[in-house]
């Protein structure tokens, strides 16, 4: 395995990667050696409703990118009817920057699979399902291997615990598709359509895969599950903001000394987190920018590292806390450059369904190209911010087209200058740095 | 999609006769076959290298030189353009969107494997390795 670039345990906020690196964690045997599905049987003896009830007094929110109230989502699921009811787990991560998903996985896949059988039994589920892209061999290896131990402990199965309740997971893997993320496009490819987002509502917990009520988490939302059903809500809430509990994952990647995956508790600000715990830039070099919550997550400047990592002070910075990727480039990056290679992303990751997003994608590609290329004009820049205004505010069916409208609209606000002289003078001056220091 | 994997398993990428084979045997419409093929980024309709490198050149991996990643592992392999696959029939590239290893980056995919913080060095070994004959099983 490579090396773990990372949190592991330690400090006193380290709740999910506490025991990170601890040797034999990815087996069953180890993991129990660590108090492991303790929790599991403690809320098999609960009611379903006080698990509930439990994490929503925790606030913990989804850690998938929309941030939505966990213990509310988990409320939404209608009660029992007598037919299927399932958990599919959103284990697809492909927002770009993001990789903490991998991480624990990698690291403690039965904390995971803990998590989801907790959440399983809270909202009358029997049959979870984990979702997980295609280009993930490992963690899913890891994952299947965890499923067979648990077969084999009967922890799966007809009772487990001896609970008359039968809990069974299975995995389901993606062939690569951002836009399966999204949770209704997730539902299309696991019944094996063309991922296309479906409209809302019926949302999920009523009509989701299969026709059936279906609640969807990502996988570190649930693998903080067992921590505050073993510790409490009450404990939960001691970390973290008024509105934002809790701690989070954030993968750090880019122009940094020392990218990786930190567990930070919400509310610190991007500072530490880029100038402490990624190492700051390189000898010689500033940070530039940084997109706080992976690609779609409006960029900043460096000027705002001051912003806090909690979902209400990046909203008011114009940006938001999204998935937890952390990408941070410094001066040798050309804005222009870094906007046309997202672009060319949400571009070729559009489902096609709707039309703005479809065709807006691809004309902003076309667009920022042409300006690259040193073809553009003043006019060109005109059109990219029509553009990015004709992707945004509900005129598509999913995020995707927000975000790529996003990127443009972030890159040309903060670095105006640099767009500037593209289009107009037809130079880039950092190229020309650049040139000048190898030189 | 399971089925397709396995067709795909078969010759490394999937022909025609090979999704209206899947569509025959799961009572489904060849076109709509087709249709979730061509969605998809990891199922091929074109022949591919055995061993074929997925380089992440998204934003994470493009900031910690991917491009250059990218245009040496097509020249180690000797071909001019991403896609192609090489005359040997061992190789091709393809430039991927972001594989979520974020921390080791620039990094690829490579048989069903990671390989992290590329260096021009790392994707020679690779190479020759894979032209010694001793990785042959994978096809991915």
């Amino acid at each position: 395995m490579a090396e773990l670039r990372g949190s592991h345990g330690k400090a006193r906020h380290h709740l999910l990667t506490q025991h990170f690196g601890a040797a034999g964690l990815a087996t069953l045997k180890g993991y129990q050696k660590l108090g492991g599905y303790d929790t599991l049987e403690k809320a098999l003896a609960m009611e379903p409703k006080a698990l509930v009830d439990e994490v929503k007094a925790s606030g913990l929110r989804g850690r998938g990118g929309a941030g939505f109230a966990t213990g509310v989502k988990w409320g939404f699921m209608p009660p029992p009817d007598g037919g299927p009811r399932y958990v599919v787990v959103n284990a697809d991560e492909s927002e770009p920057g993001t990789s903490k998903d991998r991480y624990i996985i990698e690291n403690s896949p039965h904390m995971v699979l803990e998590g989801i059988l907790i959440a399983a039994f809270a909202v009358q589920s029997h049959q979870a399902w984990i979702y997980i892209r295609g280009e993930y061999d490992r963690p899913y290896r890891m994952l299947m291997d965890a499923i067979g131990e648990l077969r084999e402990a009967k922890i799966l199965g007809p009772k487990p615990f001896g609970k008359d309740y039968p809990l069974d997971i299975q995995m389901y893997r993606g062939h690569g598709a951002y836009i399966c993320g999204e949770e209704t496009a997730l539902l299309e490819s696991l019944e094996g359509k063309r991922a296309q987002p479906r409209s809302r509502p019926p949302y999920p917990a009523v009509k989701g895969a299969w026709a059936r009520p279906t609640l969807l988490n990502n996988i570190e939302t649930l693998a903080t599950v067992p921590w505050i059903i073993k510790h409490g809500a009450a404990e939960y809430t001691k970390f973290g903001t008024e509105k934002n509990r809790g701690t989070r994952l954030l993968s750090v990647s880019g122009n940094v000394r020392k990218p990786g995956v930190y567990e930070i508790e919400i509310g610190v600000p991007f500072t530490h987190v880029i100038m402490e715990l990624a190492g700051g830039p390189f000898e010689g070099r500033q940070i530039k920018a940084f997109w706080p919550g992976g690609s779609s997550a409006k960029v900043l400047p460096a000027s705002r590292m001051d912003v806090t990592t909690d979902a209400e002070a990046l909203a008011a910075a114009d940006s938001m806390a999204g998935s937890g990727g952390c990408m941070v480039a410094d001066n040798s990056a050309c804005m222009v450059e870094t906007t046309y290679r997202l672009l060319k992303f949400y571009a070729y990751e559009s489902c096609g369904k709707c039309t703005p997003c479809r065709v807006g994608g691809n004309w902003a590609v076309r667009t920022v190209a042409k300006i690259l290329a040193g073809e553009g004009s003043r006019l060109d820049l005109q059109i990219l911010d029509k553009i990015q205004a004709g992707l945004q505010d509900g005129r598509c069916l999913c995020g995707l087209g927000d975000s790529a409208g996003w990127v443009v609209q972030s890159a040309m606000n903060h670095f105006p200058e640099e767009f500037e002289e593209h289009a107009v003078r037809h130079t880039c001056s950092v190229k020309r740095e650049r040139a000048a220091a190898s030189a | 999609m399971p089925a397709l994997d396995i067709a795909q398993e078969q010759e490394g990428y999937l022909t025609p006769e090979a999704m209206t084979e899947v569509a025959h045997a799961l009572n489904l419409d060849p076109g709509y076959v087709e249709g979730v093929a061509t969605f998809y980024s990891l199922f091929h309709l074109e022949p591919v290298g055995k061993h074929r490198m997925y380089i992440c050149t998204n934003l994470a991996c493009m900031l910690r030189g991917a491009y250059d990643i990218l245009a040496h592992a097509n020249h180690a392999i000797g071909v001019a353009e991403t896609g192609e696959v090489s005359s040997d029939e061992l190789f091709s590239t393809e430039e991927v969107e972001c594989l979520g290893a974020c921390e080791y980056a620039p990094m690829m995919r490579l048989d069903h494997a990671y390989h992290y913080d590329l260096t021009p060095e790392k994707i020679d070994a690779l190479v020759a390795e894979r032209r010694q004959g001793k990785r042959t099983k994978h096809r991915g």
